[in-house]
């Protein structure tokens, strides 16, 4: 879990108090997590390194009053951009989780110019037909969501109240599993992104990644591994290394740096 | 039953050689070196007309008793002079190699031989981690790693990264891709848990070798074990069988034969390193720990007249369930050719008409 002092903070937008936590200096990095709410993981701490992590709490998710009003990813977005401006942020790096990977397209859509790089990890905006959240009990979704769980120290907790409470808000925001409106809006997202999928990912099939790099002009797929769902959890450093070398190259982190002299 | 001939590439050395592997190559000859890759073609055209299905090549290194380190330049020089037989490709040796450039190449050739490839992926002999400097520690994952972006290889439209723990590549799109599609029919070969849940896990075939019926079936059950738990059951076909065969006219001569079999592999490693890759190389048949094969001369499971080989390819069928057997008919790296070749026309004439139906 997170050995980095992660500051948590608040902040109002379109009437919500939204709940954020934060580490680290440099160029901003906001994360949107998945339909499992805020939680951090390793790559958050290797990630707060280098760049400054704002990690949100979508209004619904966590210990927030339920979330009736949101009708759909667009709008959440766009509550999403009046918190990033209170924060002050006015250029940022995006990511997003699953769940929270559509919402940083829309919000990519939304603060147009304002983001120089889009990281996609095992996002949920493109989903094979039939695809469904991990549900039941905490040991029936870590098995869809990690490659190995029995070889986990600990399995990170889940709140069984907290997911129930946003289950009807993900339901409305995911959307139908191809969304002909956002997708014919990604035709013209050029912002560089990075699209990460699991080789073991259960919940949406990695093939879906081609989709991403067929519709969208500066796209670019990197499969992990031996990672599942939560990529970020199973392989952290393989996760973070790809996630920096392209915040801060971005197309160009095809390019090797990697050095193989062994001795001079 | 399918018939595959395994071939090594008989090299016939002008004088006695050295017995440590690896073998030193300023004894290597020029000359018997391209008199083996000349017979080799010659041998195979019979082999061909004999009706055997596929011809099988395999990457080995540093000595003269398997001439081909490269399975994938032998296949493409088999595939280049031959004409009809299936060209089974049962290297290349995955945790030292480049998976992309495997990828490429099988594809490359698959489209040459215009669709007569057959595929093995595997992690190679003990004494192969000594050639490329791999850790044999690390070989297992190495080989899971790199035999799944093969497929991924083959098989991804678009342009992908691979984030792995041993291999990374930012972007890999690979030309041509194979003839046959998705990919030429794959085998995952070796015994080991690993080996054979890959090979369920991702459809492919399973490949056994050497060990005795009873002991490739422990690995055969496991891989149809596996397949079912992935939800599909493989055909006969995509288990092969390799072994060594003695056939002589007669069961006595037969025994005889093996009775003057070498107990020891021709090129054995240096006692110190022998026993310390005993340590490192950790092996299994479906789960159960064997010994690492790391100088022993490797058994020889048919052995008989063609009355006598054709029973216990019915029994071997029956206990391994292997519907293609991968044949070695004479040790390779004996000093005469002489008993191959006889070895090979009986086995045409008297016992292949006859497993066939098998």
């Amino acid at each position: 879990m997170a050995d980095t002092a992660f500051r948590e903070g608040h902040v109002d937008a379109d009437g919500f108090r939204i709940r954020y936590v934060e580490a680290g200096d440099g160029v901003p990095l906001v994360h949107l997590h998945g339909a499992g709410g805020l939680r951090l993981t390793p790559a958050h701490d290797l990630l707060a390194r280098q760049f400054r992590v704002v990690a949100f709490e979508m209004p619904g998710f966590g210990d927030s009053p339920v979330n009736t009003r949101t009708e759909t990813m667009a709008e959440m977005a766009s509550t999403l951009v009046r918190a990033i401006d209170k924060i002050g942020l006015d250029s940022f790096n995006l990511m997003g989780t699953s769940f929270g990977g559509k919402a940083a397209l829309w919000v990519a859509l939304q603060a147009t110019g304002r983001v120089p790089a889009l990281v996609l990890e095992a996002p949920a905006a493109i989903r094979q037909e039939g695809a469904a959240p991990p549900s039941g009990t905490p040991e029936e979704i870590a098995r869809r969501l990690y490659a190995h769980p029995e070889r986990m120290a600990s399995i990170p907790p889940i709140d069984p109240a907290a997911r129930a409470k946003a289950q009807p808000l993900v339901q409305r925001l995911l959307g139908p599993h191809r969304d002909a409106d956002l997708e014919s809006r990604l035709q013209d997202l050029s912002t560089p992104t990075l699209v990460l999928f699991g080789t073991l990912d259960g919940v949406i099939a990695p093939a879906m990644g081609r989709i991403y790099k067929d519709l969208m002009p500066n796209c670019h797929l990197v499969f992990v591994y031996d990672a599942a769902h939560a990529i970020s959890t199973d392989r952290p450093e393989a996760f973070t290394e790809v996630v920096v070398d392209f915040l801060e190259r971005h197309e160009a982190f095809v390019i090797s740096r990697t050095e193989t002299v062994i001795h001079p | 039953m399918k018939l595959s001939f395994f071939e090594t590439a008989r090299y016939q050395a002008s004088k006695p050689l050295p017995t440590e592997w690896p073998v030193p190559s300023g004894s290597y000859d020029p000359e018997a070196g391209a008199r083996a890759y000349r017979g080799m073609i010659e041998r195979l055209e019979l082999v061909e007309a004999l009706g055997f299905d596929w011809v099988s090549v395999s990457e080995h290194h540093y000595s003269p008793r398997i001439l081909t380190p490269s399975p994938i330049v032998s296949a493409a020089f088999l595939a280049a002079h031959l004409k009809k037989i299936k060209i089974a490709l049962l290297g290349p040796i995955i945790p030292q190699s480049n998976p992309v450039r495997v990828a490429e190449e099988i594809a490359m050739l698959d489209t040459m031989a215009q669709g007569r490839l057959i595929v093995g992926l595997l992690r190679g002999t003990s004494n192969e981690s000594l050639t490329y400097d791999l850790n044999p520690l690390e070989a297992r994952e190495r080989t899971d790693e790199g035999m799944e972006l093969v497929l991924k290889a083959w098989t991804e439209p678009q342009p992908f990264g691979w984030q792995g723990r041993h291999y990374r590549y930012r972007t890999i799109s690979i030309w041509p891709r194979p003839l046959q599609q998705p990919y030429p029919p794959t085998f995952a070969l070796g015994t080991s848990r690993e080996s054979c849940d890959f090979a369920a896990r991702h459809r492919l075939g399973c490949g056994v070798s050497y060990g005795s019926f009873e002991s490739v079936g422990k690995a055969t059950r496991y891989y149809r074990e596996r397949c079912a738990h992935y939800g599909w059951q493989p055909v006969p076909e995509q288990i092969i069988y390799r072994a060594n065969m003695l056939l002589a006219d007669s069961d006595d001569e037969a025994q005889e034969a093996l009775r003057k079999l070498p107990g020891q592999a021709p090129f054995t490693m240096r006692p110190g390193v022998r026993d310390a890759m005993m340590t490192l190389d950790s092996r299994n048949i479906a789960g159960e720990a064997r010994a690492p094969i790391v100088s022993g001369a490797l058994p020889t499971t048919f052995v008989g007249s063609p009355d006598t080989v054709v029973e216990q390819v019915r029994r071997c069928r029956d206990v391994v369930g292997a519907g293609v057997l991968d044949l070695s008919l004479h040790p390779p790296g004996s000093s005469s050719l002489d008993p191959l070749m006889r070895a090979l026309e009986l086995f045409g004439k008297k016992v292949l008409p006859r497993i066939r139906d098998i």
